[in-house]
């Protein structure tokens, strides 16, 4: 019998002792079908993050095999994490809660299993063969293809009748905050998960990257958090037996949260092309959401007062606590890293990396191995291994604070060589030992969820898993509004009017989060690309766009950005900043969101295509300590036999920067450098200013300078030997791999390369000549400019390579006569190329690439200079005379270039 | 637009916490949800626990 009376707010009931009205039914079958398939799917997963960890100390372990390349298993590692083990893990809880949260059982059993095979039968198992196989989205938390992409949607309608729908014919007067985030976490998804796949396939460039942006939050705030949330709320006051602290503060949270996380996106792409409106408004949001964050896990933790002794014993409570600490921890960090002046200095580092594990680990997979753990012990007739549980626990903490810790020190080391004039190798090197951690701290979390999994299955019998009945009574604390519980059908209709609020409110929310930093951000950016462009902007030929598909495919994006920052470290390093008209043709963006390698914004003009192509078969080849992965499988067995796919990838890098340059937006002042002082571009608003660096890059990005300077080495004999000697150690890092360890121009790479490089010990060369090289790299050969190291190194180099030569050269054995005959020969010849006084500036020569040799800096030994008369340079515009001139005169004219060393006022022998 | 997103959470936050300050009924409406949970978990662990211990004796008698 009930008795009832109304509040404004509440119609509180009474009721007597009455028999239950019954307990819905809970599919035991599906649960253990889900915790079954989040487990094989996350040990896969980590399998693959490790392997993925290893190939960056390692980057040859299990190479040469398509499937089994970086690129591809990273995608796999994070869409496992994402689908395979959170996706089925959740789905496990929900099975075991919306029972218990809406009185009515999930909606059907055979729409379960359904769900179950679609879930992991259409989704993640084809997803991992397909992206393996070549076939993936280049797009962060969103790699999956869009024929899996469509079931990923089914199924999250499949789970608004599964799970939301009970809700609706729910027969509890009030719904409990873990329902909250269910229907919030399935619901959103649903709407953003297309939103964040599909528009950047039909929205180009910067204005696609505002979506993915989106996305990318979206999945953590939208799908990960409420579903975690969820269960965090939910096994707290199961497991202590106490309310939680404050039901009015948690619905607080759920609200801030929906409201907020969707505005965060855009703080993935700070200082980008994107309007600054839109970022500033994104760094508010994360600010907005840090305070929210402290708010939730504020009222989890005072839902633990009293009952340390608990979360001591209690193994899954354990888990969900370090969960929710981890929650405080990483979304503070996330609000910071959102700030400007951190995001410019720890933004594409191994800090961000560090962020992602400590979320994705830290607080979701732990809160999900607690509510798995949780409801395990709760299945009639099972019972986890509670030793076996407790050393999981710690060897998962002891692993991912290693990894963390470690992650964010490289970080910040990768920012501060980032930030200097230093090579960027230099950050690959000084990272490589925090790779090298990041990798053996895998190993106890891997070993942890290993134990997870043992614990599950070698609980004891069904003996010892009764519920504790006599306890039942502590779980209901006499409080005040306990008797405002009721079991009967709202006869007011307030739990649908409430489901209709969210619904309005949280899509009204969602909608404005798209509004605000997307749609309008995108018309801003699409009002500027029209206004700014070329007119004659080059769209990809065929076999360039074919290209951009494999580049995508292969994850080349995940480590080299396309997107300059305007950030004055950017811009000297990389060039001007990249503007959104650049990528109008992009589809999907290929921004980035992380750099191992450097950006390639500017790679057009850059570097000679057998260099790329080298590059590509075997990057060690031509960058000694590159950690890029080798795709020999682009080529039939050598760097000089490119499948059509290699000739693809090389066309398209080639393209990068093309525009720009073409358009004549590429001004460079000759001469200019890196400016340390430089300051950070004008930003939104001003494209006509981002469309003027104020320096040159440092490096790979053309523009060679007529003025480099002049790098003497030491005259005193004991510098001039400390110099040999640094400089000996710079060639072997940066110039052994072409030139050879002893400059022979026999290196590794020299084979694919034409021309070949430089023999060093064949020739004299002026300081002007070495200095010029090694400032502006030689264009049309593999020799890139050298800039980017500093003065001093570059000083060195010079000493270290005019080292090379021997100085003993035998002295001229001809005679004026035969000096004469030279020159005769040579003005008949040679001067078209080599002008008239062997200065390399014949009136053919500004056409040529290489440029022709100036002997008045390089002097080829008498051997070299013959060799090179008979038979020419191949790659070069120089050809073999052996036909045309006889010994002799090849001899005289040998002879001749080697007299011109020197100053050319010095050469005149009038 | 981005001080008015600002504005308005805030205001909604602050107009839920006149609303838990000023009105007694609002907080105890606000805080039924987490009661009623707790009384679910026990239903539901009773019920496991009257089945396992079911299943427990009947394959004792077997």
């Amino acid at each position: 019998m009930t008795t009832g009376s109304e509040t404004p707010f509440h119609r509180v009931e009474q009721r007597d002792t009455q028999p239950d009205p019954g307990v819905p039914s809970v599919d035991y079958g599906l649960i253990r079908a889900h915790v079954l398939a989040s487990f094989a799917t996350l040990l896969i997963s980590v399998a693959f993050g490790l392997v993925v960890a290893t190939k960056l100390n390692l980057p040859e372990f299990l190479g040469g095999h398509a499937w089994l390349t970086w690129g591809r298993l990273r995608y796999n590692h994070t869409q496992g994490i994402f689908f395979g083990w959170l996706g089925n893990a959740f789905l496990a809880f929900l099975y075991y809660v919306v029972p218990r949260l809406a009185d009515r059982p999930v909606l059907s059993r055979k729409l379960g299993w359904l769900l179950f095979w679609i879930w992991n039968c259409a989704v993640v198992l084809p997803g991992w063969v397909l992206v393996a196989a070549g076939f993936s989205q280049p797009l962060e938390w969103a790699e999956f293809p869009l024929v899996v992409d469509a079931f990923v949607v089914l199924a999250f309608i499949l789970m608004v009748f599964e799970f939301v729908l009970p809700f609706l014919r729910a027969r509890l007067s009030d719904l409990y905050v873990s329902a909250w985030y269910i229907i919030g976490g399935i619901i959103f998804t649903m709407l953003a998960y297309p939103v964040g796949n599909l528009v950047p396939e039909l929205v180009p460039g910067a204005r696609g990257a505002a979506f993915s942006g989106l996305w990318i939050h979206d999945a953590v705030g939208l799908y990960v958090t409420p579903f975690a949330l969820a269960i965090a709320y939910y096994v707290i006051p199961a497991t202590t037996r106490r309310a939680i602290f404050s039901h009015f503060l948690s619905m607080v949270g759920f609200w801030l949260l929906f409201f907020i996380y969707p505005l965060n996106g855009t703080h993935h792409y700070v200082y980008s092309a994107i309007p600054m409106a839109a970022q500033k408004g994104a760094i508010v949001a994360s600010a907005y959401l840090g305070m929210d964050v402290i708010l939730v896990v504020a009222n989890l933790l005072l839902s633990l007062r009293g009952s340390s002794g608990t979360v001591g014993r209690d193994v899954p409570l354990r888990f969900v606590w370090f969960g929710v600490v981890s929650y405080l921890l990483v979304s503070l960090q996330g609000s910071v890293q959102a700030l400007m002046p951190v995001n410019r200095f720890i933004h594409f580092t191994d800090w961000v990396i560090g962020h992602s594990h400590f979320a994705m680990i830290g607080f979701a997979s732990f809160i999900a191995l607690g509510g798995i753990a949780h409801l395990w012990q709760r299945i009639p007739g099972t019972r986890y291994n509670e030793r076996t549980m407790n050393w999981s626990f710690w060897l998962l903490a002891a692993g991912l604070t290693l990894m963390v810790a470690d992650l964010t020190i490289a970080g910040l080391v990768e920012g501060q060589v980032w930030a200097s004039s230093a090579p960027w190798m230099e950050s690959v090197c000084a990272v490589a030992s925090y790779w090298l951690v990041r990798t053996f701290s895998g190993l106890p979390i891997l070993a942890g969820l290993v134990l997870f999994f043992t614990s599950l299955v070698s609980g004891p019998g069904p003996s010892a898993a009764i519920t504790p009945v006599a306890s039942r009574e502590a779980y209901i604390p006499a409080v005040e509004g306990d008797a405002s519980i009721s079991h009967e059908p709202p006869s007011s209709g307030r739990i649908r009017h409430a489901h209709v609020i969210i619904f309005g409110a949280g899509a009204g929310f969602f909608a404005l989060s798209f509004l605000v930093l997307a749609i309008l951000p995108g018309k801003e950016l699409e009002d500027e690309i029209q206004r700014v462009a070329p007119v004659t902007m080059p769209t990809l030929t065929a076999s360039e766009q074919k290209g951009r598909v494999v580049y995508g495919r292969e994850g080349c994006a995940y480590c080299h950005t396309q997107q300059i920052r305007s950030l004055a470290e950017d811009v000297r390093r990389f060039g001007a900043p990249t503007e959104a008209w650049e990528t109008k043709y992009d589809y999907p963006q290929l921004w980035g969101t992380r750099r191992i390698g450097p950006d390639l914004s500017r790679e057009f003009n850059v570097r000679p295509r057998d260099w790329q192509l080298t590059h590509l078969y075997n990057p060690r080849l031509v960058v000694q300590d590159s950690v890029m992965p080798p795709y020999s499988w682009l080529f039939n067995g050598s760097p000089d036999r490119p499948t059509q796919e290699a000739l693809d990838v090389v066309a398209y890098l080639e393209t990068l920067g093309r525009a720009r340059q073409l358009s004549g937006l590429e001004r460079q002042a000759p001469g200019s450098s890196v400016q340390p002082g430089t300051a950070d571009m004008v930003m939104a608003g001003e494209p006509s200013a981002r469309a003027t660096p104020p320096t040159v890059p440092i490096a790979m990005t053309g523009g060679y300078s007529l003025s480099a300077p002049v790098l003497h080495p030491a005259s005193d004999p004991d510098d001039l030997q400390e110099e040999v000697s640094r400089g000996g150690a710079l060639f072997a890092a940066n110039c052994a791999s072409c030139h050879g360890s002893g400059g022979v121009g026999d290196g590794k790479a020299s084979a694919s390369l034409l021309p070949k490089p430089a023999n060093l010990t064949a020739a004299r060369f002026s300081d002007e000549r070495l200095s010029s090289v090694l400032w502006n790299g030689v264009a049309g050969s593999s020799m890139p400019p050298w800039r980017q190291l500093p003065t001093e190194d570059l000083r060195a180099l010079v000493a270290y390579i005019q080292s090379l030569h021997s100085s003993g050269a035998a002295p001229s054995t001809q005679g004026a006569t035969s000096l004469n005959d030279g020159e005769s020969l040579f003005a008949a010849n040679c001067a078209g190329c080599h002008g008239a006084r062997g200065a390399g500036d014949g009136p053919v020569a500004g056409g040529l690439a290489p440029q022709p040799t100036n002997f008045h800096l390089k002097k080829p030994d008498r051997e070299r200079a013959l060799e090179v008369l008979a038979n020419g340079l191949p790659g070069t515009a120089m050809p073999p005379w052996k036909s045309q001139l006889s010994v002799d005169q090849r001899h005289a004219l040998a002879e001749f270039v080697r007299s011109l060393y020197g100053p050319p006022q010095e050469i005149s022998r009038e | 637009m981005i001080n008015l997103i600002v504005i308005v959470v805030s205001a909604m936050m602050l107009a839920l916490l006149m609303g838990w300050w000023r009105w007694p009924a609002f907080r105890t409406w606000f805080e039924a949800p987490k009661h009623s949970m707790l009384r679910q978990e026990r239903r539901f662990d009773d019920q496991n626990a009257t089945r396992t211990a079911a299943r427990l004796h009947s394959s004792q008698g077997s």
